[in-house]
């Protein structure tokens, strides 16, 4: 059984697979060119393949299914009978175990009989004992042997079934085996016929295909043959013009190659001159550059030599360098402390400097205030003495001479109204201006400071037209004339006004084309002061002078 | 010479003399027979492989030969040489096509691995065990053989054992105390043939098929020589143990009861090999059940056949709740045992929980509505179970509608079997219905994976 399984597995199996492997190449062919026809041809096979498929399964199922019914028959009686096995145990196993009972009894029965029996003594009684009790186990007897008699019966039964059974098994193994047989001839059968329609099916396919395939082919030659013909007859054309060209290129050539050949030629020998020339010239070159060359060796030597005494100077150099060097450091040292000293000395001295510039400020302003107050002092006293003078002058005019007096212009003595706002501008300037000398440099912040009231208002405009650098130095001769002219005013002082002096002179000597005119500019202060005072000494005019003489000789008469 | 060369030849030979000899009419070649030539005086390496061939059993050289004096030497060798000489040398399938042909009328090679040789080996081997008689037989010829074909062997299909041979004590029948102490004293160290001295070296063994039977015993009918005794169970569980290789273990026809089961499955715990069990025709009740179910879960057993055994209800539940559980089984078969509502409602039940099991067989279980109507749920709900055969059991109409209505929400089983059923006819048709699409389905996916491989 299980070997025709087994067979008949690989039979199906070898069908499927059949099946399958004609169908795959089938539908690889169908992503060819004529995809839509052989699709549908494919699909047509495909059907067949599918129909004799589920024909044949339907047979294989239906043929194994007969065959196994028997074995299911098998099963189906074996069961049933198990049943009946079972119940008919049951019954015996119940008929024994009553059977064992009421025997059971009639042996308790017969022994208690026996005892009986010992009780008995007449013979009578023992006959009839004995008797009975025989018969009891007569009856015993028999019931088992009835008992065992059926059992018998039935086991002869059972095996009579057995033998039965073992035909019937016989019976059943030659059908299984003759239906088998005929499923697998059946089967065989089919499957030859299938086989056969599947490939008629194919074959049909196949010629469709061939011939469809052969037209086509047939179509495609023509084409391509026409196709070659107007290609060649194309070729021809285009190799006939080809040629045509080709000559009238060669001619062409020809001719350009003959031009630049003779080109070429004349270039030629052109260069040749060229290099012949170049010889020439090349040899005198080498000619020359020889006789350079033993020059230059000879320079070299010289160098050389010079070179050794240069050296050998260089070196003493040095070494009168290093002693140089020595008496530098030495002198620099020297210098240095000198310096430091001198350093020390200045810093006492514009120490000092500043003490006595304080000095000096004060001083100047002490004299300012003294000259001021001498100046008051003095006018007062002028204008006193004016006053009396007049005075006098009114006196005489009216009691002397009897004269109407007329006042004279005192217009002058504005005059010292004017300049005061000048004196404290002046002050302040000298002060500046000494304070940059302290310092030693002016820069142009400081300048840029008293511009506004140091320099005239015409001074800009003037340096409007210089350049910067002069003006500033001319900025700076400005301050320093401002404060010179302050100092060339006063009497004082003579140290700080020399450093003053000093340094303005060094800045008239840097701005000498302008010096007149600032001196002019500058000058008008004295000029005025001394026309004031001039002014006032003329109060009293000569003429007046003259008459009070006369009069005072007169008066001195009288006395 | 000629003579000799040409006696070997499987060929008639047609009048050859005469054809050879007349002088008119020479062949100088003889289409028939290749071995033939006009050479009357054969070559030197013909004689010397010639001698070769006849003194094998002293001095087997074959190795060194070059291929065409090989398949020479080897189409000559007698199939009688000694096995131990030949076993591990000649590996020419054609030499033991010749020995197998020639020790048995029958021979189908696609059964044995399309391998000669194995055929040889494992014929010769279980003939040695069917012919082994315990006690009598000198246990150094299985032992002997036994590293001769460990390499080859790898199914053992033993259709008999034969016990010990007790002495004909027909004499003493009379004298029946001298009976009683002879058969008492008369203890045979084993019953039948001990497989722990061969299974552990046989190295290849996948497959054991056992019967614990005597063949052609004919009239000579006795229970005893149908015995699987107790110390046989021993014996041979030890030995399965040993065997770490075994894929298949079948047992059948040998009145394995429930204690001898026990005894089997005991050893065969957590073996690591053992694919295919197959107990089936014994006399296993609930109790082997019970053990049989801890061996499922207890082992990557695939295929389970107990057909034929005496499993009832209570088996039947502890087979559903190994079940239940498991997930290795592929393939049950529980024919022709007594399992009944109680055993069919409880497998119907574990298989719910299961997801691998594939064929199922309950037929002859003596099952009826109730256990239809579990199996229809199971039907309904399991997409795994390929193969369910119900046959020759009274489900009836009502199971037959239980089933039908189970089926048609199916889509796996592709083969369901309910004949002699008691099933109405338009259930059956329908269920068969079911079936075939299910089959149609199945088809057509397997075209499917083979197109895309």
């Amino acid at each position: 059984m299980l070997g025709f399984s087994c067979s008949w597995n690989t039979l199906t199996f070898l069908f499927m697979k059949f099946s399958s492997s004609v169908r795959l190449p089938r539908q690889e062919l169908g992503e060819g060119p004529c995809e839509e026809e052989v699709t549908e041809e494919a699909r047509e096979s495909q059907l067949q393949v599918e129909q004799s498929e589920r024909r044949m399964i339907n047979l294989q199922s239906d043929g194994m299914e007969l065959v196994t019914n028997i074995q299911t028959a098998a099963d189906a009686k074996e069961s049933g009978q198990r049943t009946e096995e079972e119940e008919a145990t049951r019954l015996r196993m119940e008929r024994l175990e009553n059977e064992a009972k009421c025997s059971q009894q009639k042996f308790e029965e017969i022994t208690r009989g026996w005892e009986m029996t010992k009780q008995k003594t007449t013979a009578q009684e023992l006959q009839d004992a004995l008797n009975s009790q025989q018969q009891q186990c007569a009856q015993l007897l028999e019931d088992k042997a009835k008992l065992i008699h059926d059992l018998q019966r039935e086991l002869k039964a059972r095996d009579d079934c057995y033998i039965k059974d073992l035909k019937k098994a016989a019976e059943e193994e030659d059908l299984f085996i003759e239906r088998m047989e005929s499923l697998i001839k059946t089967l065989k059968k089919t499957y030859r016929e299938e086989l056969d329609q599947i490939e008629n099916a194919y074959e049909h396919e196949r010629r469709v295909l061939l011939t469809a395939n052969r037209e086509k082919w047939e179509q495609y030659m023509k084409d391509r043959r026409n196709l070659e013909l107007e290609n060649l007859t194309q070729r021809l054309n285009k190799m006939e013009e080809y040629e045509e060209m080709l000559e009238k290129l060669r001619m062409e050539d020809a001719e350009e190659y003959n031009i630049t050949k003779k080109k070429l030629d004349t270039h030629v020998q052109m260069l040749r001159l060229q290099v012949q020339q170049k010889k020439a010239s090349d040899y005198l070159n080498q000619v020359v550059l020889d006789y350079n060359y033993r020059l230059q060796t000879k320079k070299e030597e010289e160098i050389t030599t010079i070179k050794s005494q240069q050296k050998r100077k260089m070196a003493k150099m040095q070494d009168v360098m290093k002693n140089l060097k020595l008496k530098c450091a030495n002198k620099e040292k020297q210098s240095r402390e000198e310096t430091q000293k001198l350093c020390k000395d200045y810093k006492r001295t514009t120490e000092l400097y500043k003490h006595k510039q304080k000095k000096m400020r004060h001083i100047v302003a002490v004299d300012a205030q003294e000259f001021e107050d001498v100046w008051l002092m003095n006018e007062a006293e002028v204008r006193q003495l004016v006053e009396r003078a007049l005075h006098i002058d009114r006196l005489i005019y009216e009691q002397q001479l009897g004269l109407t007096w007329e006042r004279p212009h005192t217009a002058f003595m504005k005059l010292s109204a004017q300049e005061d706002p000048e004196k404290p501008a002046q002050r302040s300037a000298q002060e500046a201006a000494s304070q940059l000398i302290h310092t030693g440099t002016a820069t142009q912040a400081s300048l840029g400071m008293e511009e506004g009231f140091l320099i005239e208002k015409k001074l800009p405009k003037l340096l409007s037209t210089v350049e910067k650098d002069e003006q500033m130095s001319v900025k700076l001769a400005a301050v320093f004339s401002v404060s010179a002219c302050w100092a060339n005013f006063s009497d004082v002082s003579h140290s700080n006004s020399t450093d003053v002096m000093c340094s303005c002179r060094s800045a008239r000597e840097i701005s000498a084309p302008h010096e007149p005119s600032f001196l002019r500019v500058a000058g008008r202060d004295n000029s005025e002061d001394a026309a004031y005072w001039e002014s006032l000494a003329e109060a009293i005019p000569e003429v007046k002078l003259k008459l009070w003489d006369a009069l005072h000789d007169a008066l001195q008469k009288h006395q | 010479m000629a003579t000799e060369t040409m006696s070997e030849s499987p060929y008639p030979p047609v009048a050859k003399h005469n054809l050879a000899r007349s002088r008119s009419k020479t062949r100088w070649i003889i289409a028939e027979d290749p071995d033939w030539s006009l050479a009357l005086v054969p070559l030197l390496s013909q004689l010397c492989l010639q001698s070769i061939v006849k003194n094998f059993e002293k001095k087997p050289i074959l190795e060194e030969l070059g291929p065409d004096h090989k398949d020479f030497v080897l189409e000559r060798l007698s199939p009688s040489l000694p096995l131990h000489l030949t076993a591990n040398l000649i590996s020419d399938d054609g030499y033991w096509k010749r020995c197998c042909n020639e020790r048995w009328e029958l021979c189908d090679v696609s059964k044995y691995g399309h391998s000669w040789k194995r055929m040889f080996f494992e014929r010769h081997l279980e003939n040695i065990i069917e012919l082994f008689i315990p006690d009598l037989t000198d246990p150094k010829t299985v032992l002997d053989m036994a590293p001769l074909c460990k390499n080859y062997v790898k199914r053992l299909d033993i259709s008999q054992l034969l016990p010990p041979i007790k002495e004909p004590q027909q004499a003493e029948e009379e004298d029946d105390s001298d009976l009683t102490c002879d058969s008492d004293s008369y203890v045979t160290s084993v019953d039948h043939f001990d497989f722990g001295i061969l299974l552990n070296k046989l190295t290849n063994l996948e497959e054991l098929h056992l019967v614990y039977r005597v063949k052609h015993c004919g009239m000579n009918f006795e229970w005893n020589l149908f015995e699987f005794t107790t110390r046989d169970c021993e014996c041979l569980a030890k030995a399965l143990k040993a065997c770490k290789t075994l894929k298949l273990l079948r047992l059948h026809q040998s009145k394995v009861e429930d204690e001898k089961c026990r005894l089997l499955v005991k050893s065969l715990l957590d073996h690591p090999s053992l694919r295919e069990l197959d107990l089936s025709y014994n006399i296993i009740g609930d109790r082997g059940a019970r053990a049989i179910g801890k061996l499922l879960n207890r082992s990557k057993l695939e295929t389970l056949n107990v057909c034929n055994n005496n499993i009832r209800g209570p088996g039947g539940q502890a087979l559903a709740h190994a079940l239940s559980k498991n997930s290795t089984l592929l393939s049950l078969n529980l024919r022709l045992n007594c399992l009944g509502d109680e055993g069919g409602q409880a497998i119907g039940q574990a298989l719910l929980n299961n997801s691998t099991l594939l064929h199922l067989h309950l037929g002859g279980n003596e099952m009826s509505e109730p256990s239809a109507n579990a199996l229809s749920k199971v039907l309904a709900h399991n997409n795994t179970l390929k193969s369910i055969n119900l046959s020759c059991n009274r489900l009836g109409k009502d199971g037959g509608k239980a089933l039908e209505e189970g089926m048609s929400h199916n889509t796996t089983v592709i083969e369901c079997d309910i004949r002699l059923t008691e099933v109405d006819q338009e259930s059956s048709v329908c269920i068969n219905q079911v079936v075939r699409t299910n089959q149609r389905k199945a088809r057509k996916k397997q075209a499917q994976e083979s197109k895309t491989k």
